[in-house]
C-alpha cells in the first residue's frame, strides 16, 4: 500500500513537474501565455515552431490600437519568432476597415493577405475571400454552432472565428442592488428598483437617476450612455432597442424584410415604438449624449457617469478594470424586453412579454482570395485563436477579444482576473443564455448592407434631433430601403437575407 | 518677347498637372454614368439615371449644398476680417511682434483630422474644459448636440484653424506694400482710418480676392471637421456636400452616385466661383 | 484716439492669442492623463488635480505588439514626401506662374486668367471620389504603397497653390526688372534665373510654406493609397482611434505632429520681418 501511494505520489509530482516544465518552455519565451503555458492543438506554439515560413511576408490590415489591433500585432510578433515569417501589420479605425479593403478588392488587388472587419461585411467580401480550409474548421472544437454559422455563407466558412461580440445590458450594481436606493425609488415612484426587463422600465429608472449625484462623487450622474452619433455603429444601437418590439417568434420569415414580398418592415409599429423610446432617451443621456459614439459611451459608462448602457463588451470591461472607480460595481444582463410585440401578420400588438437577443457580433477576419500566402495566413489566424492565446487575450480588456468558445462561458475564467464571483457568474450566464435563446436576431448581411444601415442611421438621427417624428423618420427610411432594393435588386437581397432568416427561425 | 519661351515656362507644370489628372477626371465622369456599388463594381452604363436621381429625388444633397454655402461663406468672411485685422495689428509696432506673428501662424499647421479630435474633447459637454469654465456662469451650452450650436462649433473650429491662412497672406501683402502712397497720405495729414480706407485697402484688394477665392475652395471641402465633431449630426444639421459625398462613396460604396454628386458639385463650384471672382473684383477693386 | 486704438489692438491681439493657445494648453494637459483622469471631469493642472502619467506619450514610440504605434518611421516618411513634393511643386509652379504673369496666352476663349483658374480649380474636387481613379492610376504605374506614388499625387495637390501664390507675387514684381535684364543682353531664361528668381525668394518661401502645410496635413490620400510599406504620420496617428478614443495619446500626437512646422513658421516669419519682401518689390 505504502509503496503504491508513494509511487502514485511520485508519479503525480513528476506529472505536475512535466506540466510546469512544459508551461515554462513557451511561457518563459512568451510572457503573454505565462499563466497557462502552451495548450496542445493544431496551431499551438509547439506546432507552429515546427513550421518554417522564413522568406515569406504576411500583410495584415487590422483595427486601431489597442482593441483587436494590439493582439493582432502581438500574435504577429510571436508568429514571426516561431515560424520565421515576416508579418507587416497596419492599423485602421473601425469605420474605415471596410473601404480600406474594399477599394483594392474592387480594383482586383489583394494588398493585404488578411483583412479584419465586421461579421456583417461577409456578403460584400465573400467573393474576394478564400474559404477557410476544412482542416482548420475541423479543429474548432469549442466554437459554438451559431458562431460557425455566422462566419459562413451557405455552409462555406469565410471568416475565421477569433472573437464573439454581443449587445447586452450593463447596469450599476451599487445603485440597482442597493437597498437604500430601492427604498427611495419605491417611495418616489411606487415601483420596484431592479434590473429592468423592459425598455419602459429602463427608461423610467434612467430618467429617475438622471442629473443628480447618486454616487456621492460631487459630479452629477446620468441615466444611460448609448451610441446616438450618426456614424457607422448607430444602426446597431437602434436594432438592439427594436428587437423586443419587432421580433415576434410567432411570425417567422424575416425581421428587416418580409422574406416573401421583400417589403421592408422598418416602419411598422414595432420599430416606431422602439424609436419613440429612443427619442425619449435623449432626455436621460449625459449632456451631449446625442453626439456620443462608441468611444464616448465607453468613457461615460466605464468612467462611472451613467446608470445603464447597452452595447458591446467594451464599456463593461472598461468599468471592470482594476483601477476603475466602479470596478466590481457593475452587472450584466440580457437586453431589456417589452410587454408587447408587434405581430405583422394580423397587424396587431401581441400582449405578451418578449425578449430577443441581438447577435450583432463583431470582429471578423478573412484571408484574401488573391493572396499568395494563404497557407501562412490561415496558420496565423489559427495561431491567433489557439487555446493559450485565446485564454490570455480574453482576460485583457483593451484587447477586445470577447468570449465565443464554450470554455469561455465559465465564471472562474473571470474571477481569476479579479472579478467578483457573482459578477462573473451573471456575465457568463448572460452570454450563455443568448446562445440558448430561440428568438434571436442576426445582423443584416445582404448586398448593400451599408446603404441600408446608413439610411437607417440618417432617419433615426433625424428623429433623435427632433427634425422628424419617429413615424415620419422611419417612413423615410422605408422609402430609402425600397429605393436601395430597386438598385441592388430585390432578388439579390432576398437570396442573401434568406440565409439570415433561416438562422433566426432556428432552421440552421 | 520670344514666342517659344513662354511655353518652356508654362508647359512643364501644365503637362504634369494634366498628365496626372486627365485619367481621374475622365474616369470620374464615366463613373458617374455607371451604377458602381458594393454589389456590382464595374463600369456598366446606366445613362443619366444617377443624375436624374440627384436632381429629382435627393433633397439631402441639395440641403447639404446650401448648408455648405452658408458655412463656407460665413467662415471665410470671418477668417478674412479677423485675419486682415490681426495682420494689420502686428504689421507695425507692437510688443512681442515676432511671438504673435509665429503664434498666429500655428493653427493651420495642425492636421485637421487629429486636431478636431482635440476640439471634440474641448467641446465635450460634461468632460470638456469649455463647459467646465462656463459653469462658473451657470450655463452649459450643448455645443455639439443642438443643431444650431453644432454649426457654431464647426465655424469656431474652422475659423480657429484657417484664420492663420488669411493672416499670413495679408501680412505678407502688407509687408510688401510700397511706401510712397503712405508718405503722400502722411503729407496730406490723413487720419489712420482714412489712410486704411483710401490707401491700404485698395492696395490690398488684389491679394484679398485671391485669398478669399482659394479659401472658399478649401472651405467648401470641409469634411474632417464635420466628420469628427458631429458626423453630420444632430440629425442632418451639419452635413455638407463633401461629407455627403464621402458617406455615399466610401461608406455606402455607391461609387457611381458619389461620382455624379462630385461632378455636379464641381460644375456648380466652378460657375459660382467665376461669378464670385467677378463680383469681388467689382466691389473690392471698384472697377 | 490713438491710445484707444492701441488699447483695442493689444486687447484683441491678446484675446486671439489666448484663443489660439487654449486648445494646445488643453492638449498638453490631456497628454499626461489616463482613462480615469479623463472620465472624471475636466482637470488642468498635473499633480494638483490629477496624477500625471507618460502613457500617452510612450504609446507614440512603442511597437504595435505593445499597444503603441511607433511614429518614427512614418515621421521621416512624412517629412520626405512633403519636402520632395513641395520642392517639385514650387519649381514647376514658379515657372508656370512666371509665364502666366509675363506672357500673354490665347487659345480660343482661353486666356491667362482661365489657365490660372484651371490650376486652382484642381483643388475644387472633393478628394473622396478621386480616390478610386487615383488608386487605379497608381496601380497601373505600379506605384501604390510607395513614396513615389504619394509624391506624384501630392504634386497635383500642391502645384495649384504654388502657381496661384506665385502668379500673384510676380504680378507685383515690376516688369522693369526683367526688361532691364533683357536690355543688358540676357536671354529670357538668364533674365529669369539671374534677376527675377533671386528677387522671388520671399514669395517662394510663402508658397513653400503653404505647400509644406497642405502636404503635411493631408490624411485622405495617404490613407487610401498606401497599405503596409509606406505609412505617413497622420495615417499612423489616426490608427489610435480605437473603440475608445484615447484623448491622451491623440493629444500627444497632435503636439508632436505640429512641432516641425513651428520651426518652418519661425523661418518664414524671419524672412517676412527682415522686410525682404518689400525690399524685392521696390
Amino acid at each position: 500500500m505504502k509503496l503504491k501511494t508513494l509511487i502514485s505520489a511520485l508519479a503525480s509530482v513528476l506529472l505536475i513537474g512535466s506540466q510546469v516544465a512544459h508551461a515554462d518552455k513557451w511561457g518563459d519565451q512568451f510572457p503573454h501565455i505565462a499563466a497557462t503555458g502552451d495548450i496542445p492543438g493544431m496551431c499551438s506554439y509547439e506546432s507552429m515552431s515546427k513550421k518554417d515560413y522564413s522568406g515569406r511576408t504576411l500583410t495584415i490590415n487590422t483595427h486601431a490600437i489597442p482593441v483587436m489591433g494590439e493582439p493582432t500585432a502581438l500574435h504577429a510578433e510571436q508568429f514571426e519568432k516561431l515560424t520565421g515569417a515576416k508579418v507587416e501589420v497596419t492599423h485602421t479605425p473601425a469605420g474605415d476597415l471596410y473601404s480600406k479593403a474594399m477599394v483594392p478588392f474592387q480594383a482586383g488587388q489583394a494588398p493585404y493577405d488578411i483583412v479584419f472587419g465586421f461579421s456583417n461585411f461577409i456578403n460584400d467580401w465573400k467573393r474576394y475571400l478564400a474559404p477557410v480550409p476544412q482542416e482548420y474548421v475541423d479543429q474548432m472544437e469549442g466554437v459554438s454552432a451559431s458562431h460557425k454559422a455566422i462566419a459562413s455563407w451557405d455552409g462555406v466558412m469565410y471568416q475565421y472565428p477569433v472573437d464573439g461580440d454581443r449587445h447586452y445590458l450593463k447596469y450599476r450594481k451599487d445603485v440597482i442592488d442597493n437597498p437604500e436606493m430601492q427604498a427611495k425609488y419605491k417611495a418616489d415612484t411606487g415601483n420596484e428598483l431592479k434590473v429592468p426587463t423592459t425598455w419602459k422600465e429602463y427608461g423610467e429608472m434612467a430618467s429617475y437617476f438622471n442629473g443628480w449625484d447618486w454616487d456621492g462623487d460631487g459630479e452629477p450622474e446620468y441615466g444611460s450612455a448609448e451610441v446616438m452619433k450618426k456614424d457607422d455603429l448607430m444602426y446597431a444601437a437602434f436594432y438592439s432597442r427594436s428587437v423586443a418590439y419587432a421580433k415576434n417568434p410567432s411570425t417567422p420569415g424575416g425581421f428587416f424584410f418580409d422574406l416573401e414580398t421583400m417589403e421592408p418592415l422598418i416602419n411598422n409599429p414595432g420599430f416606431v415604438e422602439a424609436l419613440t423610446d429612443w427619442v425619449d432617451a435623449v432626455n436621460y443621456v449625459p449632456p451631449g449624449g446625442i453626439n456620443f459614439g462608441l468611444g464616448d459611451e465607453i468613457n461615460s459608462f466605464g468612467g462611472g457617469q451613467t446608470l445603464f448602457s447597452f452595447s458591446w463588451d467594451d464599456a463593461f470591461v472598461a468599468a471592470m478594470q482594476p483601477d476603475s472607480p466602479i470596478s466590481n460595481q457593475v452587472g450584466a444582463a440580457q437586453l431589456p424586453g417589452a410587454d408587447r410585440v408587434w405581430n405583422r401578420e394580423n397587424g396587431m400588438w401581441d400582449a405578451k412579454s418578449n425578449q430577443a437577443p441581438f447577435f450583432v457580433w463583431g470582429w471578423a477576419v478573412g484571408v484574401a482570395g488573391k493572396s499568395d500566402n494563404k497557407d501562412v495566413a490561415f496558420d496565423y489566424l489559427c495561431f491567433f485563436a489557439n487555446g493559450a492565446n485565446h485564454q490570455a487575450d480574453i482576460g485583457i480588456g483593451r484587447f477586445g477579444v470577447n468570449p465565443f468558445m464554450e470554455e469561455d462561458f465559465k465564471a472562474d475564467v473571470w474571477t481569476q482576473i479579479g472579478w467578483d464571483k457573482d459578477i462573473a457568474q451573471s456575465y457568463v450566464e448572460t452570454l450563455a443564455d443568448m446562445e440558448k435563446s430561440t428568438n434571436r436576431v442576426f445582423p443584416l448581411r445582404v448586398p448593400g448592407t451599408f446603404e441600408f444601415n446608413s439610411a437607417l442611421a440618417t432617419g433615426t438621427a433625424k428623429a433623435l434631433a427632433g427634425q422628424l417624428s419617429p413615424q415620419a423618420a422611419l417612413d423615410e427610411v422605408y422609402a430609402e430601403w425600397v429605393a436601395i432594393l430597386e438598385r441592388v435588386g430585390a432578388d439579390n437581397v432576398r437570396d442573401a437575407y434568406a440565409v439570415g432568416v433561416k438562422m433566426e427561425d432556428n432552421e440552421l | 518677347m520670344n514666342f517659344k519661351h513662354k511655353y518652356v515656362f508654362l508647359l512643364p507644370g501644365l503637362i504634369v498637372l494634366i498628365g496626372i489628372l486627365i485619367f481621374p477626371i475622365i474616369f470620374t465622369v464615366r463613373l458617374s454614368l455607371s451604377g458602381w456599388n458594393s454589389f456590382n463594381p464595374g463600369l456598366d452604363f446606366i445613362g443619366f439615371k444617377n443624375y436624374v436621381r440627384l436632381f429629382t429625388d435627393d433633397p439631402r444633397f441639395w440641403q447639404s449644398f446650401f448648408r455648405l454655402s452658408f458655412l463656407a461663406i460665413t467662415t471665410v468672411f470671418l477668417q478674412y476680417v479677423i485675419g486682415f485685422a490681426l495682420a494689420h495689428m502686428v504689421w507695425k509696432d507692437i510688443k512681442f511682434k515676432r511671438f504673435f506673428r509665429v503664434l498666429f501662424l500655428i493653427p493651420m499647421m495642425t492636421t485637421p483630422v487629429i486636431m478636431t479630435v482635440i476640439w471634440r474633447t474641448f467641446f465635450h459637454e460634461s468632460l470638456g474644459p469649455l463647459n467646465d469654465f462656463l459653469s462658473i456662469f451657470g450655463v452649459q451650452p450643448p455645443w455639439l448636440s443642438s443643431p444650431s450650436l453644432a454649426k457654431v462649433s464647426i465655424i469656431v473650429v474652422e475659423v480657429w484653424q484657417w484664420t492663420s491662412f488669411m493672416f499670413l497672406l495679408m501680412l505678407a501683402g502688407l509687408l510688401s506694400l510700397p511706401k510712397e502712397p503712405f508718405l503722400a497720405a502722411a503729407v496730406d495729414g490723413a487720419s489712420p482710418f482714412k489712410k486704411f480706407i483710401y490707401v491700404t485697402f485698395p492696395l490690398m484688394a488684389p491679394i484679398s480676392i485671391g485669398a478669399i477665392v482659394i479659401r472658399l475652395i478649401e472651405a467648401s471641402k470641409i469634411m474632417d471637421t464635420v466628420f469628427v465633431l458631429t458626423s453630420g449630426g444632430p440629425g442632418t444639421s451639419t452635413e455638407t456636400s463633401s461629407f455627403f459625398i464621402f458617406i455615399k462613396g466610401l461608406r455606402e460604396f455607391q461609387m457611381g452616385y458619389a461620382a455624379t454628386a462630385s461632378f455636379t458639385y464641381l460644375i456648380i463650384m466652378i460657375i459660382s466661383l467665376t461669378i464670385i471672382v467677378k463680383v469681388l473684383t467689382k466691389v473690392l477693386m471698384r472697377e | 484716439m490713438p491710445k484707444l486704438y492701441t488699447f483695442l489692438k493689444y486687447f484683441f491681439v491678446i484675446l486671439w492669442a489666448c484663443f489660439v493657445i487654449a486648445p494646445f494648453l488643453w492638449a498638453i494637459s490631456t497628454s499626461f492623463k489616463d482613462f480615469n483622469s479623463v472620465t472624471g471631469g475636466a482637470t488642468y493642472i498635473p499633480w494638483l488635480q490629477f496624477e500625471p502619467t507618460l502613457d500617452g506619450w510612450s504609446v507614440l514610440f512603442k511597437p504595435g505588439s505593445q499597444g503603441g504605434i511607433n511614429i518614427i518611421g512614418p515621421y521621416f516618411n512624412s517629412i520626405f514626401v512633403t519636402l520632395t513634393a513641395s520642392l517639385i511643386s514650387i519649381v514647376l509652379g514658379t515657372l508656370a506662374a512666371y509665364a502666366l504673369s509675363r506672357y500673354t496666352f490665347k487659345a480660343g476663349f482661353v486666356k491667362n486668367n482661365d489657365i490660372t483658374f484651371f490650376f486652382i480649380s484642381q483643388r475644387i474636387m472633393p478628394p473622396v471620389v478621386l480616390s478610386i481613379p487615383f488608386f487605379l492610376f497608381l496601380s497601373t504605374l505600379g506605384l501604390l504603397d510607395s513614396l513615389a506614388g504619394l509624391i506624384l499625387v501630392y504634386i497635383v495637390l500642391l502645384m495649384p497653390i504654388a502657381v496661384w501664390i506665385m502668379v500673384d507675387f510676380f504680378n507685383r514684381v515690376p516688369k522693369e526688372i526683367d526688361e532691364t535684364a533683357l536690355i543688358d543682353g540676357c536671354n529670357p531664361f538668364q533674365a529669369f534665373f539671374k534677376v527675377v528668381l533671386p528677387n522671388s525668394v520671399p514669395g517662394m518661401l510663402v508658397a513653400g510654406l503653404f505647400c509644406i502645410i497642405f502636404g503635411w496635413i493631408d490624411f485622405f490620400f495617404a490613407f487610401i493609397l498606401t497599405f503596409t510599406k509606406v505609412q505617413l504620420l497622420p495615417v499612423k496617428i489616426v490608427a489610435l482611434n480605437s473603440s475608445i478614443t484615447p484623448w491622451w495619446s491623440l493629444s500627444a500626437a497632435a503636439l508632436v505632429s505640429v512641432a516641425p512646422l513651428i520651426i518652418v513658421a519661425f523661418i518664414v516669419e524671419r524672412y517676412l520681418s527682415k522686410g525682404n519682401l518689400s525690399g524685392a518689390l521696390k
